[in-house]
């Protein structure tokens, strides 16, 4: 190679600086206002989002917003370090889990003096409205509701002649003897329920079917000793009956991934998921699938409830607050968006919104607002918010009831395990 | 991993001052003029060093004696976070005990496998280099992501270990997801990463003189005891230097079981490395505190090993150069 002579490289240093330069300097116009808005998602919900946010470009050419947008488990790290940087973006997706911990924590900007101004909060739902409230004060506006749900495979049902009973009735034997009855008819390998003795909100809509909560309003464990060990005496005796994959298979679950489930294996031809998700799990499959309640217990005392999907809310650091409000009044209220967003996270809160997208949902969509319409008659009241350290307490589930499910520890001392590890993180947190 | 390796500390000049008695500013404008440049040239590491590992090296020690969640300023708390992890945090205790786990099982039989390998490439089999390559090829994969997902594919319920144990009629188990075996498919991918090792020990049998072999064999010592009286003896300073590094390298080992668990040291904790529980704590758990504390922890535990391999080396390597 010819060695460089000293002015071809002060000439390449040069024009390396002036492309830089250019580069810099080919972005929008500095003149117009700038926002930043972060979420996390999946493919399908980025590409409608970023559709969204062109849309409010174009209605509003002087407003930009740039997008950063994560997997759910990169997104908290993310956040937390913009955060500890003051470099947090104006309009943030939130969590039912996280929110009252950023609001505590003084990052989230009070929305409650935008309300009636920038936000038009008129057709909101009065209850997905109050859920984004500490206090009194407006910390987020819900994106869409959701329950959790059985979804089954709806294809090998039919085939197999399966009848559910009262959707809104049932209970746990209903389901037991249902798997009894089904379960010799299925394949080698295909059982008729994934196990999810580790599943966080199953845990919490049997102990509501009981009466307690998680967590109690002062963020302590709201249910006992007992009631961990009913739920997992379930769980494990039908492992060992054989109505759910055995322990090493069904362990392959435990990172939230849609394709790693039971139901998208098919190793079972029910499982456990958010309404929302429905979609999503469709499409991985060739089967149709489809939602149903979850089984009840004495009493009937509803354990599900409408939970805020995610929320939208605005950093407490913005510098232009009035600017974000209106991009959060635009995505939750405007009929234009809803047509974009549609239904991806969860049933739009807003009536006008609902009305507008209804007509035009597919047919696994409606299956998922039906499902809601159907709940919606069979659900409590939204749950305290959890403390700090519950994120840790639902990670810690999947090795606690692993040791029940291989047998490592009997049901009761897994559970006093548990619920001793439970405690200690929440004292620690 | 990577390590990162700075250039050699020189000094632009070796030659001694002849310093006549001027001032000392005089004196440390020549030292610039002549040095400068050298410094100039060592900037770009200098601002490195400083920058991006001394700096935040100290930040972290301090940072390993507060409680720190990214959101809220670090308060101070002395050494709470060090007397929990060795009093209190059951966590911590199976992480050491998982991590000890992989470190003496991968760490001895990769290099046994590497020196295998290097013994049977150094007979001077015809396309050797071809051979070399293809063996060294999994220690540029084995830490990759990919490698890891693969291993997922490899070892899963239905991967193509379980197909293989169906051709013969049985059922295995899902390796990776069962508690007795998921550290094992961890173990088995490191050794898998033989090709470093195996590489250095082939330049290290190089340099045995072939002539000493010759006179042993000469005198009627078999293969065997030419393996264990010359080979191993006159190997020992490479096999000190791979055991070191490996040994280094496996207590920091994260991307395998970080996939392969996905993420959570799935099952029952048993492939929860000890820095897969310190980026846990750290970055799901926001307790950047703690996390601290245990990588210092962990810098010590490694300091005491390397230690050790220093302190008994003077028993079991023998230094040609050494005149012994």
């Amino acid at each position: 190679m010819k060695a460089l002579s000293r002015r071809d490289f002060g000439r390449l240093v040069a024009a390396g600086a002036a492309a830089s330069a250019l580069a810099g300097g080919a972005g929008p116009a500095f003149a117009e206002t700038r926002l930043r808005y972060i979420w996390w998602g999946n493919p399908d919900r980025d590409k409608r989002t970023n559709a969204t946010v062109d849309l409010y470009h174009k209605k509003h050419p002087d407003i930009s917003v740039d997008r950063e947008s994560y997997a759910w488990a990169d997104y908290w790290p993310k956040l937390a370090t913009q955060a500890a940087g003051r470099n947090l973006p104006d309009v943030i997706q939130m969590d039912y889990r996280y929110i009252f911990e950023w609001a505590r924590r003084g990052q989230l900007a009070d929305l409650t003096p935008m309300v009636g101004k920038e936000l038009k909060l008129d057709h909101f739902d009065k209850n997905q409205l109050e859920s984004g409230k500490i206090g009194g004060k407006l910390y987020g506006l819900s994106m869409g509701g959701n329950s959790v749900a059985l979804v089954y495979n709806k294809t090998q049902y039919q085939k197999l002649k399966i009848g559910l009973p009262d959707p809104l009735a049932w209970t746990f034997d209903d389901f037991i003897k249902l798997a009894k009855d089904v379960q010799p008819h299925l394949p080698d390998g295909v059982h008729f329920t994934a196990n999810k003795g580790d599943n966080e909100s199953w845990l919490e809509m049997f102990v509501r079917q009981r009466g307690k909560e998680l967590y109690t309003k002062d963020g302590q464990l709201g249910f006992e000793l007992d009631d961990l060990v009913a739920f997992w005496t379930i769980m494990t005796q039908m492992q060992k009956d054989g109505l759910t994959p055995p322990p090493d298979v069904q362990a392959q679950d435990t990172t939230g991934a849609l394709e790693k489930t039971m139901l998208v294996l098919g190793k079972a031809i029910t499982d456990f998921t958010n309404s929302n998700q429905l979609v999503a799990i469709q499409k991985l499959m060739k089967d149709q699938v489809d939602l149903t309640t979850l089984p009840n217990q004495e009493g009937n005392r509803p354990g599900q409830y409408m939970k805020p999907s995610m929320f939208i809310s605005q950093s407490a650091s913005s510098s232009q607050p009035e600017e974000a409000a209106k991009f959060l009044n635009f995505m939750v209220t405007d009929v234009d968006a809803g047509d974009i967003l549609q239904i991806e996270r969860g049933v739009p809160a807003d009536s006008e919104v609902l009305k507008h997208v209804e007509p035009s949902l597919t047919e696994v969509e409606q299956r998922m607002t039906r499902y809601l319409t159907l709940l919606a008659k069979h659900v409590g009241p939204l749950p305290p918010p959890p403390p700090k350290g519950a994120g840790e307490i639902q990670q810690l589930l999947y090795p606690a009831y692993q040791k029940v499910s291989f047998g490592r520890l009997s049901v009761e001392d897994g559970a006093r395990d548990f619920m001793q590890r439970a405690k200690d993180i929440l004292k620690r947190a | 991993m990577t390590s990162t390796v700075g250039p050699i500390g020189t000094t632009a000049s070796g030659r001694r001052e002849t310093a006549a008695p001027d001032g000392l500013r005089a004196r440390l404008a020549r030292s610039l003029r002549r040095n400068g440049p050298g410094y100039l040239f060592l900037l770009p590491w200098l601002v490195g060093f400083f920058g991006l590992t001394l700096l935040p090296t100290v930040g972290s020690l301090y940072l390993s004696f507060t409680d720190y969640d990214l959101l809220n300023p670090p308060r101070w708390t002395g050494t709470a976070n060090y007397s929990y992890a060795f009093f209190e945090d059951t966590r911590f205790r199976s992480a050491l005990s998982v991590t000890f786990h992989y470190v003496l099982w991968s760490v001895p039989l990769k290099l046994i496998v590497a020196l295998a390998l290097a013994m049977a490439l150094d007979r001077g089999v015809r396309g050797i280099s071809v051979y070399r390559a293809v063996f060294y090829l999994p220690s540029l994969l084995g830490s990759s992501v990919a490698v890891a997902v693969l291993w997922r594919q490899i070892f899963g319920d239905a991967g193509v270990v379980n197909q293989l144990i169906a051709l013969v009629g049985l059922k295995g188990p899902s390796w990776i997801t069962h508690p007795d075996y998921a550290l094992w498919t961890l173990i088995v991918l490191a050794i898998w990463q033989f090709g470093s090792p195996m590489i250095i020990f082939l330049a290290g049998l190089r340099q045995i003189p072939q002539e000493v072999h010759e006179a042993a064999a000469m005198d009627g010592a078999g293969p065997a005891r030419r393996f264990f009286r010359i080979t191993l003896p006159l190997l020992a300073p490479v096999i000190f230097f791979n055991l070191v590094l490996q040994t280094i390298d496996a207590f920091k080992a994260f991307t395998p079981a970080f996939i392969v668990s996905g993420g959570n040291g799935s099952p029952i904790d048993s492939t929860l490395f000890y820095s897969l529980y310190l980026y846990i704590e750290a970055f799901a758990n926001f307790r950047m505190g703690y996390a601290a504390a245990l990588a210092w922890i962990l810098l010590v535990i490694i300091s005491i090993f390397t230690a050790l391999a220093f302190l008994t080396s003077r028993y079991w390597v023998y230094y040609e150069d050494e005149g012994r």
